[in-house]
């Protein structure tokens, strides 16, 4: 069983690489935003997601909610809005951490998917909820978008853990 | 490589810290009393001041690659459409100029007028040019923050406009910049006159197919309004100062089960260069002076 893991042997992570992609997504996320798309994917919360499978006991919820608060300021939306939405994620990943590893790709995307709508639209829901007008269905797309990144996340989040392939006579693998 | 990394090491195996779901219903309940107090109590201004002025450098850093973008646009904008921009630069000049001729002897007149009936004079209001720096991401609200704040000597509640008319009103305040709400935020209303009928009425702002606009309330259907009336603030609210020219009406829609009629009004602001002028509140100027507005 363990076989079917196509990464079942990695480096240890930095904990300087975890913050370093933390910021960058935090920036990617900044630039992004500022082009008023509905659809543009979170990429923050597909890290703190993707850390929060891989690294449960470096990347938890109080690191989502710091990083949620900063993202309301940035949004200038209602603050707490984002930070709830990120912890509730933190806390999906940390309930999937052990199972989800065990799946290929396409099948991780399947089970992640909606985790990805539910934070969506708890957002959704608090805004609705303090009367504000529906902003339109674009919105629905973020989530999925989000989910078509995970491949992405993987490659380039996990690059630095890879090893270097470097067979010999008595390491045929 | 350290062996001591995470990786290789086992759980710890007494100090686990919290339960995850102790942590879930305690980081949801601050974030429920967060939005609470920012919604209803405003006790988290200073949060969201100190930590809007911590992320400026980085929303500054992260600008720069957009605006030396365009820039490098204008850079290499064409001669001809240059000498284009000057000539209606310079006739616009021209205009006001006229315009401004007559303004300064009717406010010679409206004075000695006032003087006569004894009525107090009208304060000029004074005013500073900020620039805009970005829209406000978040897509529920129709706002913009510009680059000058409280350090600055701006006030919570100043009308902001441009060349066209007014944009908005600041209604955040941070050390370094300010977030004005645009009057086509659904939030946000104005005072107006209907300048040719003399009718006042108030605004708020509403999407009409997309498309940000003024929406003018309780106005009844059997009113005098006719599309391409031009609305300016009437000045009886004590912060924005009589006659900048506000919004155009033009929808209206009159319907027999509705005692009001829909009016819908495009607004003047231009919104298209980068400087805006803060102006100060009338009833902080007057307040200040301790007069009455």
């Amino acid at each position: 069983m363990i076989m079917d893991r196509r990464e079942a042997l990695l480096l240890p992570v930095s904990p300087w690489f975890i913050a370093g992609s933390l910021i960058s997504a935090f920036l990617v996320s900044m630039l992004l935003s500022f082009s008023h798309a509905l659809w543009m994917p979170d990429v923050l919360a597909v890290c703190i997601f993707f850390w929060g499978i891989h690294q449960p006991r470096r990347v938890g919820m109080a690191i989502a909610f710091v990083l949620g608060l900063w993202m309301d300021v940035q949004h200038s939306s209602l603050l707490g809005q984002h930070a709830l939405s990120y912890v509730v994620l933190s806390y999906f990943a940390f309930s999937l951490h052990r199972r989800l590893l065990w799946f290929p790709i396409k099948e991780q995307m399947l089970q992640i998917a909606p985790f990805f709508i539910f934070a969506e639209s708890i957002g959704l829901i608090i805004r609705l909820s303090t009367g504000n007008d529906f902003p339109g269905w674009p919105i629905l797309l973020s989530p999925l978008l989000e989910t078509l990144l995970w491949p992405v996340a993987n490659f380039i989040l996990l690059a630095p853990q890879r090893r270097a392939h470097d067979p010999d006579a008595h390491r045929p693998i | 490589m350290a062996l001591d990394s995470l990786d290789r090491s086992p759980p710890p195996f007494f100090r686990v810290g919290f339960a995850p779901l102790t942590k879930l219903v305690f980081f949801s309940a601050l974030s429920l009393l967060l939005m609470f107090g920012d919604q209803q109590l405003q006790f988290t201004k200073p949060l969201r001041a100190a930590l809007s002025t911590l992320i400026l450098p980085v929303q500054w850093l992260v600008l720069q690659p957009g605006q030396a973008w365009s820039s490098l646009g204008n850079h290499f904008q064409s001669l001809e459409q240059a000498q284009q921009n000057l000539k209606a630069a310079e006739l616009k000049a021209l205009e006001l100029s006229v315009r401004s001729q007559q303004v300064e002897q009717l406010q010679i007149e409206n004075q000695t007028l006032r003087q006569l009936m004894g009525m107090s004079s009208n304060l000029s209001a004074n005013f500073q040019a900020a620039e805009i720096l970005f829209d406000v991401p978040d897509p529920y609200n129709q706002r913009l923050v510009i680059n000058k704040g409280q350090t600055n000597g701006v006030a919570l509640g100043s009308p902001v406009i441009d060349a066209g008319g007014v944009i908005g009103q600041i209604t955040r305040l941070y050390p370094m910049t300010a977030e004005v709400t645009l009057l086509t935020d659904q939030n946000q209303s104005i005072p107006v006159l209907n300048s040719r009928t003399g009718a006042r009425n108030i605004t708020n702002g509403d999407m009409l197919e997309g498309v940000p606009m003024i929406e003018l309330k309780f106005v009844p259907a059997s009113a005098d309004v006719k599309e391409g009336d031009l609305l300016t603030t009437s000045g009886i609210d004590g912060v924005y100062p009589a006659g900048l020219q506000v919004a155009r009406i033009s929808h209206i829609e009159r319907r027999v089960d509705i005692s009001f009629a829909r009016i819908h009004a495009k607004p003047l602001a231009e919104l298209q260069g980068r400087h805006v002028l803060v102006l100060q509140p009338t009833g902080a100027a007057s307040a200040a002076k301790g007069k009455a507005p």
